[in-house]
This record gives C-alpha cells, sequence and structure tokens, in this order.
C-alpha cells in the first residue's frame, strides 16, 4: 500500500517542477476540424496568433458532433486555457460547457455560428444580414448593368436565414435600381438538383430573364449546370452565395460570374485576435471599435464584432482560397 | 492427466495471475504516465491538466453512458450473444424522450419512466427474434441497428433538436450529489445489479452455460429462452436509462445521440477479459476495461504532444485498439505457452481413453 502511494509522491513533485508557460492560449473549436472551411479560417488565426505571441490549439470533431465539441470543451477547461473561442454545433448543448469555462475564469467567444449570449462575451460575426443582402443586391444590379428581370433561388421560404436576406434584397432593388424586377422566388430544398429543375423552369417561363440568383450554397452550382445545358451561358448570368470550391468550375467556364461570402481567412484571424485582446484586457464589454491589427479598425456592435463586408469570389481572385 | 498447480496454488499466485490483475497495473501505470506527463501549472498559476480533481470528474461523467452501455452488454456476450443495437436504442430513447417532455408535454419524471420502457421494449423486438425465433444474433441486432437510429431520424425528421430541459433533469447529468457526478452512483447502482445478477444469483450461472451450450442448457431443463431474453431486455432498458443520463448531461436530445458508443462498448467488454464465445468473464473485468479505456481517451487529451498536434481523437482511437490486441494477446499468451510446452513430462505408459 506503501509503495504506489511514494510513487504517487514522487511524480507529483516532477509535475510540480514542470516550467509555466507564459503565453496566451488560445482555444479554437471548429464545428468540424476536416471542413475546408474550417481549416482556412485556421490559417488566418494562425496568423494572428503568430503576430500576438501567443499559442494557438485548434480541435474539434472529426464530423459535426455537439457531444464531442462538450468534451473539448471540458477537456480545454482543466487544460487551464485563457480563452476558448468556438463555433458551436449547437447552441445549448455547448454554452452548459461554456458557462462552466466562464465560471473558471476562461474568457469565451464564438464565432461563426452563435452561442447563447450569456455563455460568451462575443461573437465575431462573419456577416450582417443588410452586408449579405446589399452585397447581393449590388453586385446582380453591377451584371445586369441595372435593369431587366432577375430570378431568386432560396433554400426553402421558411427558412429564417433566407427571409432575413430576401426582406432585404428586394427592397434594396427597388430602392437603388427601379429598373430591375424581381420576377420569382423559388425554393430549392437546398439541393443541388432541385435547384437545376427550377433554374430550368425559371428560363423557360421567364425568356427574357437575365440573371439568377441563388441564396443557397448549393443553388448556384445548381443553377449554373441548368444555364450551361441550356446554352445560355453569358446570356442569363448566375450568381449568389456559396463556397469558391463547388463553383470554380463554372467561374472557370464563364456560367457563374461571382459568388459572395466572407473571406474566411479573415475571419479566423480577426477572431485569434479577439481572443487574445479580450484576455489582455485590451477588448472590454460594451466597447464600440477596436483594431484587429492587418485588418485595422473593427466595429463592435453590442456584443458582436463585425467582421465588416462580405467578400466577391471572382474569376481573378478565386484561385486564392481552398474552400 | 493432471495439472498439479490448480487448486493447490497458493492464494498471491491466485489473485496475480488473474487477468484482472493485469488491467488493475495497466489501469495504474496508465494513471501514473497521465499524472507525471499531463499535468502543469499555467501561467495563472493554477495546477492545471490531468492531475485536477475537475479531470476525474469528467472522466467519470464522460464514461458513464458508455460503461452503462458495456454493463448492458456483460450479460448478453456471456450468453454468447452480441447486442450491437444498444447505441441506436439510446439514440431512439433519446429521441422519444424529448418527444415526450417537449411535444406531448408530459411532465419530464414521466417521460423518464416511459422511455425507460420504450428501451425494454426496443431491447425485447431484438428479444424476440432472438430467444423466440432463435436467429442469429450478430444480423438480428444488425437489423435493429439500423432500425433504431433509423426511428430516431424519423422521428425528429433528421434535424429537430429538443433542448431548454428542466434543471432539475440536467441535474443527473451536469452537478454533483454527495461529492461524486450524479450519474456516477446511477451507474454504480446499476453496476452493483448486474454484478449480482452475474455472481451472485442461479440467473448468472444459466447466463454462462447458455454462452458454452444452448443446446446442452436446454437438455438440462433450464429456462433458455427466457433468460437470454431478459439479457436483451435489460439492455435495452439500461440503453434507455444511459440515453437520459446523455441527453441531461449535454442538454439536448438529437438523433445522432452516441452514434458509434456500441463499438467502445463491446471493447471495454472484451477487454474487461470477457470471452466473445461466451461462457467467459466478470463485472468486475467490464468496469476495469472501462476504466482503462476512459482513462486512455480522457489522459491523451492532456498530453502536450497531442495537445500540440490537436490529435486526441485520433489518437485514442488509435490506442485503445493497440491496447486490446495487446491485452487479447497476454491473455491468450498463458494458454498458448502451457498448450505449446507441456510442463510436466507426459507418463510413459499412458492409459488411451475409451470413447464413450
Amino acid at each position: 500500500m506503501k509503495i504506489p502511494l511514494l510513487c504517487l509522491l514522487f511524480v507529483s513533485a516532477l509535475a510540480a517542477a514542470g516550467a509555466a508557460e507564459q503565453k496566451v492560449v488560445v482555444a479554437m473549436m471548429p464545428k468540424a476540424k476536416g471542413n475546408a472551411y474550417f481549416i482556412s479560417c485556421k490559417a488566418g488565426a494562425d496568423i494572428a496568433a503568430k503576430e500576438l505571441g501567443a499559442e494557438l490549439l485548434f480541435d474539434g470533431p472529426v464530423d459535426t458532433n455537439a457531444a464531442k465539441q462538450n468534451e473539448i470543451v471540458e477537456n480545454w477547461i482543466t487544460l487551464g486555457v485563457d480563452v476558448i473561442a468556438v463555433a458551436a454545433e449547437n447552441k445549448e448543448s455547448l454554452s452548459t460547457a461554456l458557462r462552466k469555462a466562464q465560471r473558471q475564469g476562461i474568457k469565451v467567444i464564438a464565432f461563426d455560428s452563435d452561442a447563447a449570449p450569456d455563455a460568451r462575451s462575443f461573437f465575431v460575426n462573419q456577416a450582417t444580414p443588410e452586408g449579405i443582402a446589399n452585397t447581393l443586391a449590388d453586385e446582380a444590379a453591377r451584371l445586369t448593368g441595372g435593369e431587366g428581370e432577375i430570378a431568386i433561388i432560396t433554400a426553402t421560404l421558411t427558412a429564417s436565414n433566407q427571409r432575413e436576406w430576401l426582406k432585404r434584397i428586394e427592397p434594396r432593388l427597388a430602392e437603388k435600381y427601379p429598373r430591375m424586377k424581381v420576377v420569382a422566388v423559388r425554393p430549392s430544398d437546398d439541393l443541388k438538383d432541385r435547384a437545376q429543375s427550377e433554374a430550368t423552369a425559371l428560363m423557360s417561363a421567364y425568356p427574357d430573364l437575365k440573371l439568377i440568383m441563388a441564396i443557397c450554397t448549393p443553388g448556384v452550382p445548381g443553377a449554373a449546370e441548368a444555364v450551361k445545358q441550356a446554352g445560355k451561358a453569358g446570356k442569363v448570368k448566375v450568381m449568389g452565395l456559396g463556397l469558391p470550391n463547388e463553383n470554380r468550375r463554372y467561374v472557370k467556364e464563364g456560367v457563374t460570374d461571382c459568388v459572395i461570402l466572407w473571406n474566411t481567412g479573415d475571419l479566423g484571424y480577426l477572431t485569434a485576435y479577439t481572443a487574445v485582446k479580450l484576455v489582455t484586457g485590451e477588448l472590454k464589454p460594451g466597447a464600440t471599435s477596436f483594431k484587429a491589427g492587418s485588418l485595422g479598425e473593427k466595429r463592435v456592435v453590442g456584443d458582436n464584432v463585425l467582421l465588416g463586408e462580405p467578400f466577391i469570389f471572382t474569376r481573378d481572385n478565386s484561385d486564392r482560397f481552398n474552400f | 492427466m493432471k495439472r498439479p498447480t490448480t487448486g493447490a496454488a497458493p492464494g498471491w499466485r491466485r489473485i496475480v495471475f488473474r487477468y484482472e490483475t493485469l488491467l488493475v497495473v495497466l489501469l495504474v501505470i496508465e494513471w501514473l504516465v497521465f499524472y507525471r506527463f499531463g499535468t502543469s501549472t499555467n501561467r495563472r498559476g493554477i495546477v492545471v491538466g490531468f492531475g485536477t480533481m475537475e479531470r476525474q470528474f469528467d472522466i467519470l461523467r464522460h464514461s458513464c453512458e458508455i460503461g452503462l452501455l458495456a454493463l448492458a452488454l456483460t450479460p448478453v456476450i456471456l450468453t454468447a450473444g452480441i447486442d450491437l443495437s444498444v447505441a441506436s436504442v439510446l439514440g431512439f430513447c433519446a429521441v422519444v424522450f424529448g418527444r415526450l417532455w417537449h411535444d406531448a408535454g408530459l411532465p419530464v419524471w414521466c417521460a423518464a419512466g416511459a422511455t425507460l420502457l420504450a428501451g425494454a421494449a426496443a431491447g425485447g423486438v431484438n428479444a424476440l427474434f432472438i430467444a423466440r425465433f432463435r436467429l442469429p444474433p450478430l444480423i438480428v441486432t444488425l437489423g435493429t441497428y439500423s432500425l433504431f437510429r433509423g426511428l430516431a431520424e424519423a422521428l425528429t425528421r433528421g434535424a429537430v433538436t429538443y433542448t431548454d430541459f428542466p434543471v432539475g433533469f440536467l441535474f443527473l447529468g451536469q452537478e454533483r450529489w454527495l461529492g461524486l457526478p450524479t450519474q456516477a452512483w446511477v451507474f454504480l447502482v446499476v453496476a452493483l445489479f448486474i454484478w449480482t445478477l452475474v455472481h451472485r444469483r442461479m440467473t448468472g450461472r444459466v447466463f454462462r452455460v447458455i454462452g458454452f451450450s444452448p443446446e446442452g442448457a436446454r437438455y438440462a431443463g433450464l429456462a433458455v429462452g427466457r433468460t437470454t431474453a431478459l439479457a436483451y431486455v435489460m439492455a435495452g432498458a439500461i440503453a434507455a436509462l444511459a440515453a437520459l443520463i446523455y441527453t441531461a448531461r449535454l442538454g439536448q436530445a438529437k438523433a445522432d445521440a452516441a452514434v458509434g458508443y456500441e463499438l467502445f462498448a463491446i471493447t471495454a467488454v472484451v477487454l474487461g477479459g470477457t470471452s466473445i464465445f461466451g461462457g467467459r468473464g466478470t463485472v468486475p473485468g467490464t468496469l476495469l476495461g472501462i476504466a482503462v479505456i476512459a482513462v486512455l481517451k480522457n489522459g491523451l487529451a492532456a498530453l502536450p504532444a497531442v495537445i500540440r498536434l490537436n490529435a486526441a481523437e485520433e489518437s485514442a482511437g488509435l490506442l485503445t485498439g493497440m491496447l486490446l490486441l495487446v491485452a487479447l494477446a497476454l491473455g491468450a499468451a498463458p494458454k498458448l505457452l502451457s498448450a505449446r510446452r507441456p510442463r510436466t513430462p507426459l507418463p510413459e505408459n499412458l492409459p488411451i481413453p475409451k470413447s464413450p
């Protein structure tokens, strides 16, 4: 009985002799760590961590899994990291663990998808509904020369983010580009095939259609495929919200003119920056702006740190991004 | 042939050469290694990492559900059966519980009771096919493995997540009671129940006899069908209990609850020394198997090298697999060696046994 006890004392003495780490430790969790979107976030976060002399841990579930996210946060709590930045797979289930982290004096922020407001200090908001809607409307106007018939493909007519965007796109068009007309809004159930058949139907129903705007990510390649098969590339323009990789082929072929999203590298950079500045006390709740390194001055509205205007991926720049 | 050591072995030898002792040694080594290399002081001067009390509680909380499934599987595997559907039943029960409480508006404890019944019924489906129709457990539970996960997804259309459970219910998964995480007490009660059943009751003996020879058990007049059915129904009910704990721990019920847990649970049982061919195995062995895997999983995530690589999940999977193979090899080694090289030379004039 005595020998194990002695062993225990011995190892604990050894452990206590270990040197203390002086760097700020930022623990960043994506929804899934193999996802190219989050890998490009990490690239930005790495740059920020290097600039600020912080240590960045980047871990998450292999596939989206709320239980795993929970366990990773609890792991970080007992590892005593300084700040945790999460993209929450599920608001409720993760927030319990995040509140626990806060109780232990660990700062918590969210990025990409928010946690419960009381479970984090800030949310690094990649895009406001206004920003998205205005950029979509303005780009559509630029591509059509500000006149003609356009159609919109959504995920579903009830999805909350889609409705938020639609609610802002149509007034923006009516106000700034009165000669443009939205002739149809069609759901695609967030499926590429469905978007393709909807786009085909739209083109035959409205022969004068000048542009199809898809505001869900599978919608853009779906619409592009329809336009390509109809041989109307260039005549009916395609644009919308989407990831550069799944649209690259159509963008290269000149079917899709542009896809709009945020710069994920910048999102990661801003997240890591916010995290470190929160620990060092340079960013406090209630601030209205703060200086985020090479991104410059960033606006803070309430507890949201805003990344700013969406990013437009075109034929010229999309090769720089891989997600 | 007489083996001179058995029976005459002194007490210490019987303890030292037990398989469970190997597991205890393994567990202690694991723990000390993680304590040595996984504990440090952070920049705020707080001792952090594996050596904290918080961490030990995390191990308990994170292993309860897999532990319950492993306990449920022990009698099943003793009868030479298998239940691949336990984690799917867990997912199904989590969704049933969410629906009953949230959509049907039942009080939370009524919903919990009904969920346990639903779990037992799900186990009953396995029991019906295996004990009544005498179909192979592997195939039957492979079917129910998909069936119950599919039901869970259908009930939620794959999208609904139930949250906002009352604080009183979350206590089961997130708080401590009398110094230990609440669910650890539930686990202890179930462990004690299964231990009593397997090691102190006639039923446990029947489990083993069925595992060795179901036909023999039948000829001996044992209630083979009923006892086999009991093992599967119990597995379903315990999986339902695990579903409640899982839901309370995460505060959410979703169709993907505990995906893949059945394999961890089977690993724990087999690592604990239970023969996959049935007949042999102990509940303490299963408990040790769970502990070895849980400490490994948690401890690896505290090692600086693993943290730097951000590879806790992958390395845990890798090492669990290796551990299982090594433990199986070590467990099989003495038997293989004694079979190869008999210690006492055979007597010259060995009587040839007559066939009966």
